[in-house]
């Protein structure tokens, strides 16, 4: 049945290869590759016929369209809708490659530096050529400082805070040994179900407050709409699951795991959900204040606090999207401790 | 239930087989196996099985790393209650396909495998 593997590939190739498989199937995908890894050419042939099933099965998985449709309703506000064509898909493979460990500091630090320095860049010669944004060419020099310097001044701020929400979470990590009695596990997901319970009812509620307190005071109807809706969504998830007095332990862990990813991708929606009213704000304001209108300070704040906002949206669903996975990791590989 | 495709019937059969040595690559060898004369490509094994996953038809989990996968684990599958079952309904149903052409086409024409 197996086929003989008669050489290892080559490591460069190897490489490539690793980069080229989603995290997710990284391990188990590499490994079946190198097993039946015969001539550092079929291992080639056989790579590219396999990964591009394996990114698009992790697209569909990874696939949040509540948070998708929500990301794209935003871009297509702020950056118009070829922006939001362009973007939409790069959106959709980055969910597919989501790193399944949380990253270290110093790579946070290094992220984000080059993001602020990239996102400067960027808009720089956005607004050189020809701006889709709200703010139209024809801006003065000394806006021009007034960005690169609130840029470098942004920087280290945004540095210690990706940093510090890494170590936060370094604190509450998963723990989990490598050998869990089936009782052990059933009881950690009953604690994880009763969290997620308790946590959904409470935000629904919120959401619900938000709608109605919204209806109120005669705010944006699709907004006050959107939260209407996200309310029910979350209370339709909020159903307690009782675990099933014959599932075993292999089953019970496949539950366990489905439960963490959809509470993920729950949270990851939510997030973005909570800051889209002040988002929508700032945009509002920009189409008003426009940076050639006279007060183009203004622009520019405005135009930086919804970038800043669209960074802590991210960090925050990759601290807890990695944290999530990692703990997924951790349940893949625990076995089922029998008494002795 | 959805009803399986019957790509997702040939890999639950493999997965079936193999017992517990169901992992990508000899779920890949058994599928070809099964569905010979037709080439199924192990991205499609691959993913089958995540979509079979998601609706709670099989599990998976990791082994421990061997030196033979360049220090990596294999990710094992198992077929759950819901799979099990699902696949007994897909058999029920070839069951009547093949009495029914058997019946039509005639013994000497064709003659149901096994």
């Amino acid at each position: 049945m197996e086929a003989a593997r008669l050489s290892e590939p080559p490591d460069w190739l190897e490489r490539i290869v690793l980069l080229a498989i989603p995290p997710a199937a990284r391990e188990s995908v590499a490994g079946d590759l190198w097993e039946t890894c015969r001539s550092p050419r079929q291992y080639a042939v056989e790579a590219l016929q396999t990964v591009p099933f394996v990114i698009a099965s992790q697209v569909r998985r990874n696939l949040n369209l509540p948070a998708i449709m929500l990301q794209g309703a935003l871009i297509f506000i702020f950056l118009g809708g070829s922006v939001t064509l362009i973007l939409l898909p790069v959106l959709m493979l980055r969910s597919a490659y989501q790193q399944t460990t949380r990253p270290s500091p110093r790579h946070a630090i290094r992220e984000a530096s080059l993001l602020s320095a990239g996102a400067v860049a960027l808009l720089l010669l956005i607004m050189s050529v020809r701006s889709p944004f709200p703010i139209r060419a024809g801006v003065d020099h000394f806006t021009w400082l007034n960005l690169f310097l609130l840029g470098l001044l942004l920087s280290p701020f945004l540095c210690i805070f990706r940093a510090g929400l890494i170590l936060q979470g370094d604190r509450c990590a998963a723990a989990c040994p490598s050998e869990l009695p089936k009782e052990e596990l059933a009881r950690r997901y009953r604690s994880f179900l009763s969290g997620a319970l308790c946590r959904n009812v409470l935000e629904a509620l919120a959401l619900a407050g938000v709608a109605v307190g919204g209806f109120i005071f005669a705010w944006n109807t699709l907004l006050v709409g959107l939260f209407g809706v996200a309310a029910v969504y979350v209370l339709l998830d909020v159903t307690p699951r009782a675990i099933p007095p014959d599932d075993d332990f292999i089953s019970l862990r496949a539950c366990y795991r489905q439960g963490l990813a959809r509470q993920q991708q729950l949270r990851r929606f939510l997030r973005w959900l909570w800051f889209t009213p002040v988002l929508l704000a700032l945009q509002a304001r920009l189409a008003v204040n426009g940076l050639e209108t006279g007060r183009p300070l203004a622009g520019l704040l405005d135009c930086v606090a919804a970038a800043i906002l669209c960074f802590l949206v991210a960090a925050l669903n990759r601290e807890h999207g990695g944290r999530v996975q990692e703990e997924i990791g951790l349940l893949d590989r625990v076995r089922e401790k029998i008494a002795s | 239930m959805d009803s399986l495709g019957q790509f997702e019937q040939i890999v639950l059969t493999a997965i079936l087989a193999l017992e517990d040595n169901a992992y990508g690559v000899t779920v890949h060898a058994k599928v070809e196996d099964l569905s010979r004369p037709k080439k199924a490509t192990r991205g499609a094994v691959y993913a089958t099985l995540d979509r079979m996953e998601d609706k709670g038809l099989i599990s998976s989990w990791l082994s421990e790393p061997t030196k033979e996968r360049g220090g990596r684990s294999r990710r094992h599958y198992r077929i759950e209650k819901s799979g099990a079952k699902a696949l007994r309904d897909s058999a029920r149903t070839a069951q009547r396909l093949i009495e029914t052409i058997a019946q039509n086409l005639g013994g000497l024409a064709w003659k149901p495998p096994g």
